[in-house]
């Protein structure tokens, strides 16, 4: 770069000749010198300007490219391919035989905050306290103003609630779409439910998983969006399940019992239409289990599939309606009711001396423990187990919820003769009331095995074939007199010819050695109508009283047969039986217009 | 070079100083901010509250604050720019100290009329002093390596600061806003052509590593950048963000769902829709058009800032009026890029429009700067 003095010598002169200022050469040159400098670093900077314009040129390009790309593209929703990784919302509903809801979903929101996104974080927490009175007011200053960039609030909001929090108006609070689980009936069928919880859970979603009964066994399939949402159809019916668990509960607060379960069940399809256990609880707010206690008093435990009775003389129907398929008696054989009957040092009583000898139906009529021990020697253990085994007493049943693998019942460790001849009158052996509804309903339609089941079914799920039908129907017959003249009297409900058999196991100790004297299970096993029966009931009471007489009465005769009779009068009508009058009685038929 | 130096003819005075105002940029700026109602209304499901009302409000104090600012000589910003720059750095390591004793992780002070966040206040306060800077050296030290290095130290002590925040996204443009005013000062080519260079060397380096025993980043760090390349990834955790806006985006389409008909933003899919990814509900309503639309405002708004630097022959003036442009364009391309997924989610909102009160605010005050030059310009 050339510079130009700022005092040329020659104009300096030439200038002091002329008498002018040579000072205002100096400052002219100054002032062009500024001038030019300025000029530079002006071409530099627009020069510099160029290429960052072009930078932002570049910038715009590209977003606008990538807009246009992007309103261009199909929105696609993204699918998460790696297993797990994708949490599906919807969750399909769970209906009854007749389509009513007995589980559904429900939208919500959960609440959140991001105390890094909040303005006010005093007022937000004051505000949300009055919201939630649970909340305290000064614990939520101290989340939101402390280090946490994340807190959950609530996992669920009402609608009320969610607009009240959305009025405050503080951007670090948020909320989450959640889908939760709802049983509108509340604690009708709880312990066939189950219930659900949140699984994993995002901001954004949370999985409903299901925690018990038919929603945990049935989880995956209910979660399958592949299905479409289409309803789970449960061989439940809501009203007779409700009208069950009314009677079951008024029967129990009654009987002075702790607990008690009912099944209902269709003989043919293995349907239950109804499966009570009390005490309950509401699947919506599912209590904890309990960690101390017995757990089988807990409202959680489903005593008609989890719990293992001793079920008493229900179970002697099945000693003589074995001993009658193999040929050993007919109704009409005699059999030695001497008692008491010895074996080892052990001894069989009965009830009452029912005198020397009794035919075999009246071993069952009167409940003779030492008739029907005498068939079971006939039997033999072999057979015994073979029999009791294909009505599916040595496995847990299986029905559709998760808890039924837990009703495994209890064998004799030894199958001695001994045992053959206890089991035989439903001691030393449990199972469940369902195992016993299952053996009935054998029984009940004419000797075939059907495994039960609380999906609805449209024909009938025979197994394989256990009795004769002659045999089963001269049991029915012996089972439809225990009610019309034996233990089960109070059993009778006119119009609907109910059959049955009591059974009054004493409680055994939970430490072991021996039994309580004052602690029985009462159990009524039944079907209905005799002639034809469609449906087996089973009814059991744990520690029933029955305390209206001079005595405590406990025996399943004063307990669980009332109860059962109440409820078959109430449900028959709702499954859609008619009164009708037995057949074979005809003289007896009086017609109340002609009166 | 002092603004003393120039022979001014005329300088407005008073009143008359309204008249000299750059109206079409306020004007623009309004435009903008409208868009920015109208989007939050639409976001709050067509009503004023929680964010339409509160956004005006503090839109029209920001109006008047630019004003305000702009009626105040540019001289005297020139002046203070040190003194400014110096009161933010305070109030940077300020809120650090209060941060630390419960005062909140907010980085907010309050001011009792408005909360003030610093990080946000040394965006315009490095402009001005890497101006008054630049005005004050002479041309030819520009390049000489110490005066380099002072301007360098200066933009790396905010950065550093804000970086401890930790706020990635505010220190990634307090560099790029601070390098830009270097480089548009006249700052030697071989100086960025070096730093680039460097840049780019590292970012190599940091994916050769990967997998290896010099790993440069932790293994999680190196997730979040596979996600932003490509969010299909991990579509429901850190990639839910784009992929959602690209989602609003892709169903907007050429001419959008129409105002209060989008479904992705106002069905809660975007927990950020009335803050940082507003953009998206704006791009579904409107579509394409409207997206346009709304980046050509901000394009004129650059421009005419340009213009009006280009014809001031004040350097403090000509350079703050870039910085504030350039300032101004980082913010909407980085929350444009960020939004549909051209950079990673780094938490820049878009100026003018994003509910949020004090980048609104100190935004309106560098254009208030911006105004100031205009209306001082020597003429």
């Amino acid at each position: 770069m050339i510079r130009t003095p700022l005092r040329p010598l020659a104009r300096i002169l030439d200038a002091r000749q002329k008498g002018e200022n040579p000072d205002a050469i100096e400052r002219e040159n100054i002032r062009l010198r500024h001038e030019e400098m300025r000029d530079r670093a002006r071409r530099r900077a627009e020069g510099r300007l160029l290429v960052l314009g072009l930078a932002f040129f570049c910038a715009f390009s590209v977003i606008g490219a990538r807009m246009g790309h992007l309103a261009a593209s199909e929105p696609a929703e993204p699918r998460a391919s790696a297993a797990g990784a994708a949490i599906i919302a919807q969750r399909a509903d769970i209906v009854d035989r007749r389509g009513r809801v007995l589980a559904t979903n429900l939208d919500t929101y959960s609440l959140y905050a991001q105390p890094p996104q909040m303005i006010e974080p005093a007022r937000a927490a004051r505000e949300l306290a009055q919201i939630f009175p649970d909340l305290n007011e000064s614990d939520l200053l101290e989340d939101f103003t402390g280090k946490r960039k994340f807190l959950w609030i609530k996992k669920k909001l009402s609608p009320e609630q969610k607009q009240a929090v959305h009025d405050i108006g503080e951007p670090g609070l948020l909320f989450g779409p959640r889908e939760m689980r709802l049983y509108p009936n509340g604690k009708l069928a709880a312990h066939i439910l189950g219930g659900a919880s949140f699984g994993r859970e995002g901001v954004h979603a949370a999985e409903v998983i299901g925690v018990a009964g038919i929603e945990k066994q049935y989880d995956e399939l209910l979660r399958d969006a592949a299905r479409g949402g289409q309803p789970l159809e449960l061989s439940l019916d809501l009203s007779v399940q409700a009208a069950a668990e009314r009677v079951l509960h008024g029967g129990m607060r009654l009987m002075n019992a702790k607990g008690a379960a009912a099944v209902l069940m269709d003989v043919h399809t293995g349907e239950v239409i109804s499966l009570v256990s009390l005490p309950d609880f509401d699947p919506n707010d599912r209590p904890r289990a309990p960690t101390e206690g017995n757990p089988s008093d807990s409202p959680l435990f489903n005593r008609a599939v989890q719990g293992v009775y001793e079920l008493g003389s229900t179970f002697k129907i099945f000693a003589v309606a074995q001993a009658m398929e193999l040929g050993l008696i007919n109704p009409s054989t005699v059999i030695d009711t001497k008692g008491p009957l010895r074996w080892g040092k052990h001894r069989i009583r009965d009830f009452r001396n029912y005198g020397p000898e009794l035919s075999a139906t009246k071993v069952i009529v009167k409940s003779s423990n030492i008739g029907t021990a005498r068939i079971a020697q006939m039997i033999g253990e072999e057979r015994q187990q073979d029999f009791l085994r294909s009505i599916g007493m040595f496995e847990p049943t299986p029905l559709e919820i998760v808890e039924a693998a837990g009703g495994r019942p209890l064998l004799p460790p030894n199958w001695s003769e001994l045992s053959t001849m206890t089991v035989s009158y439903g001691h030393g052996m449990s199972a469940t009331p369902l195992h016993l509804a299952a053996g009935y309903a054998a029984i009940a339609n004419g000797g075939m095995y059907v495994a039960p089941t609380v999906i609805k079914q449209d024909r009938p799920q025979y197994g394989p074939r256990v009795l004769s039908p002659d045999v089963a129907e001269a049991s029915r017959q012996m089972l439809r007199k225990v009610v019309t003249e034996g233990t089960a009297s109070f059993g009778d409900v006119p119009g609907y010819a109910v059959a049955g058999k009591t059974g009054t196991a004493d409680k055994p100790k939970e430490r072991g050695g021996g039994y309580y004297e004052d602690k029985v299970i009462a159990t009524f096993a039944s079907m209905f109508p005799a002639h034809d029966p469609k449906y087996v009931l089973v009814v059991t009471l744990d520690e029933p009283v029955e305390t209206s007489g001079d005595e405590p009465r406990r025996t399943a005769g004063w307990t669980a047969v009332p109860v059962a009779a109440e409820m078959i009068r109430r449900v028959a009508p709702l499954l859609g039986l008619w009164p009708e009058i037995e057949p074979g009685n005809l003289a007896d038929i009086t017609l109340t217009s002609s009166e | 070079m002092s603004y003393l130096e120039y022979t001014v003819k005329y300088t407005p005075a008073g009143p008359r100083k309204l008249l000299y105002l750059n109206w079409p940029v306020a004007l623009l700026l309004a435009a903008v901010a409208a868009i920015g109602f109208l989007m939050l209304y639409s976001v709050a499901g067509g009503s004023f509250s929680p964010w339409a009302e509160p956004q005006m409000k503090r839109f029209g104090a920001g109006f008047v604050l630019m004003i305000i600012v702009a009626m105040v000589p540019i001289w005297f910003w020139r002046n203070v720019a040190a003194v400014a720059y110096g009161l933010s750095l305070v109030l940077l390591v300020a809120v650090e100290l209060i941060g630390e004793v419960g005062m909140g992780a907010q980085r907010w002070i309050d001011l009792g009329f408005m909360r003030l966040q610093p990080s946000e206040v040394t965006k315009i306060t490095l402009v001005m002093l890497l101006a008054a800077y630049y005005d004050w050296l002479p041309m030819k030290k520009v390049s000489h390596p110490l005066w380099v290095a002072l301007p360098v130290f200066f933009v790396l002590l905010p950065t550093g600061l804000v970086l401890a925040q930790p706020d990635l996204g505010t220190a990634l443009l307090l560099l790029a806003a601070g390098g830009g005013i270097m480089f548009l000062a006249g700052v030697h080519w071989a100086y960025f052509a070096a730093v680039i260079t460097a840049g780019a060397g590292l970012i190599v380096a940091v994916f050769q590593s990967r997998g290896t025993s010099w790993q440069l980043l932790k293994d999680y760090q190196y997730r979040r950048i596979d996600t932003f390349l490509d969010p299909g990834q991990d579509p429901l955790d850190a990639g839910y963000h784009i992929t959602q806006s690209k989602i609003a985006l892709g169903s907007g389409g050429w001419s959008g769902k129409g105002f209060m008909q989008g479904t992705q933003s106002r069905l809660n899919f975007l927990p950020e829709k009335h803050t940082d990814f507003i953009f998206t509900t704006l791009a579904e309503e409107f579509g394409f058009v409207g997206a346009v639309s709304l980046l050509v405002l901000y394009t004129l708004i650059i421009v005419f800032c340009v213009i009006s630097a280009l014809n001031n022959r004040d350097r403090f003036s000509s350079l703050l009026t870039l910085g504030v442009a350039l300032t101004f364009f980082l913010f909407f391309a980085v929350n444009m890029s960020m939004v549909m997924g051209l950079a990673p989610v780094v938490g820049v909102p878009l100026p003018l429009v994003s509910y949020g009160g004090s980048a609104m605010m100190v935004l309106m005050a560098a254009f208030g700067l911006m105004q100031s030059a205009h209306v001082h310009k020597p003429r």
